[in-house]
């Protein structure tokens, strides 16, 4: 157990990661702290593909003379663009918050729930 | 590769942060909890040798999407309530725990962290290989994050821009606004 | 949340209008190079177009959201965004025209020379673009917050 730990020490944080972030989702009642979860998975995955490209010794991907081995630069860029998508969406869903709560004046998802069945 | 202290101790950091986030009660100290774990978990790319994504989640995760939240807080509410943390729900911990477990469960089948050759597809595919040889010939660029994104996944990269673009969109019909500013 | 409220936002303070007058320059040049010297070193237009869209959130903060949003004009940040799609667009669509695939840009060498590197130059720019104006776009958006709109009638339920 202890020697997997030490060489898959990063798997054993996503997996974390995706248990924090989705008790985040399912057991805040605030949007807000619900957001936030969502975010924390999201990094949750992208620890995952990172942690996938690197090898021991290598150099980032920055091709130069005897520069080489290099880790993989495709997880790089699918994490990249990821990130910067991840902010669109969590401004979307932040506008959207801000919608609800002029709609209904509360974030509070057990009141919206119950002003929304009324 | 074997765990070394400092990444160790960063593990510690952002797990912690994102335990906080989770479990503070107040909705502002769980959004620093927030910010805080973003900064560590660039730091961590970093050391996994991703410099462009680190700069990424710098200023994304850290600056940009922090201030965005502040904002939503500031024209929404922040509840006062009594008391530091939230009290755990038994029913949630253990679903979740469960779904921990599982996933868990396949970490012994992943290649070890910093594998190379046949044990890590990822690095020794013939993909990887095939960016890393031919970039430089192909598109004269020396960065082969840049070459893949704007040359060979242009495409893709295309739709994302697009997606952006369409999240600022979006934003301006949710909101009822006709110009951005 | 009404509007002198929302102004209780800002609070005025020297050393943050300081910091900021001195910060700010060197700010946007590090976006600057960060997304013309994305081809050689890390960066590109997505970390520079970020960095770019934080000076004008920088100065926000220390100026005040009101002030900055008089001092920007829409219309560059609208026509930044759409502009960025369409270039683009345009650089992957040209190359179908000339008889190639999709941001296939060889097929430009036959006017300029090392042509590819100069697109991906001009990619890269059209993407910091998109996403410096889309973020300033939605920090003034969230900050302005909803029904501030231009005589939005409330007509549904």
């Amino acid at each position: 157990m202890f020697e997997l730990l030490n060489s898959h020490y990063n798997y054993f944080a996503v997996m974390l990661l995706l248990g924090i972030g989705l008790y985040m989702l399912i057991e805040s009642r605030n949007l807000v702290k619900k957001v936030i979860g969502m975010n924390i998975f999201q990094t949750g995955i992208f620890l995952f593909f990172i942690t996938l490209a690197f090898r021991t010794g290598g150099n980032p991907p920055i091709i130069k003379e005897g520069g080489g081995p290099y880790v993989s630069p495709l997880p790089h860029v699918l994490i990249l663009t990821a990130i910067v998508v991840g902010v669109s969406l969590t401004a979307v869903a932040l506008a959207l918050i801000i919608r609800i709560y002029t709609e209904y004046g509360t974030l509070d998802e057990d009141k919206l729930k119950q002003l929304y069945y009324d | 590769m074997t765990l070394s202290l400092i990444e160790g101790l960063l593990l510690v950091f952002v797990l912690g942060c994102a335990i906080g986030a989770a479990v503070l009660r107040d909705v502002l100290a769980s959004l620093m909890a927030f910010a805080a774990y973003s900064l560590g978990i660039s730091i961590i790319w970093v050391m996994l040798e991703a410099p462009d994504v680190g700069l990424t989640e710098a200023a994304v995760g850290a600056g940009i999407m922090t201030i965005l939240f502040i904002l939503a807080l500031a024209n929404t509410v922040r509840p006062q309530e009594n008391g530091l943390f939230e009290s755990l729900s038994v029913r949630t911990v253990v679903l979740v725990g469960a779904f921990v477990v599982v996933m868990v469960a396949t970490v012994p089948s992943l290649p070890a962290i910093g594998a190379d050759g046949a044990a890590n597809p990822v690095v020794s595919g013939e993909v990887t290989q095939h960016y890393i040889d031919n970039a430089y010939a192909d598109t004269e660029v020396k960065n082969a994050v840049t070459a893949v994104l704007a040359a060979y996944r242009g495409f893709d990269t295309l739709g994302e821009a697009v997606v952006v673009f369409s999240a600022g969109v979006a934003a301006l019909t949710v909101l009822r606004q006709e110009v951005f500013a | 949340m009404s509007s002198d409220e929302r102004t209780g936002l800002y609070v005025e303070s020297t050393i943050i209008m300081t910091t900021v007058r001195v910060v700010a320059p060197f700010v946007l040049t590090f976006a600057l190079f960060v997304m013309f010297h994305g081809a050689n070193s890390p960066g590109g237009g997505f970390q520079g177009g970020v960095i770019a869209g934080s000076v004008v959130m920088m100065l926000a903060f220390a100026y005040g959201i009101d002030a900055a949003r008089e001092w920007l004009d829409v219309r560059v940040v609208a026509a930044l965004a759409s502009g960025g799609v369409l270039t683009f667009a345009a650089i992957g669509l040209g190359t179908i025209v000339l008889g190639g695939n999709f941001l296939e840009y060889h097929l430009y060498e036959q006017f300029i020379s090392h042509v590819v590197a100069y697109a991906i130059e001009l990619v890269e720019l059209a993407i910091g673009g998109i996403v410096a104006s889309v973020a300033i776009g939605l920090f003034f958006l969230l900050a302005a917050g909803f029904g501030h709109a231009v005589d939005a009638p409330e007509d549904e339920s």
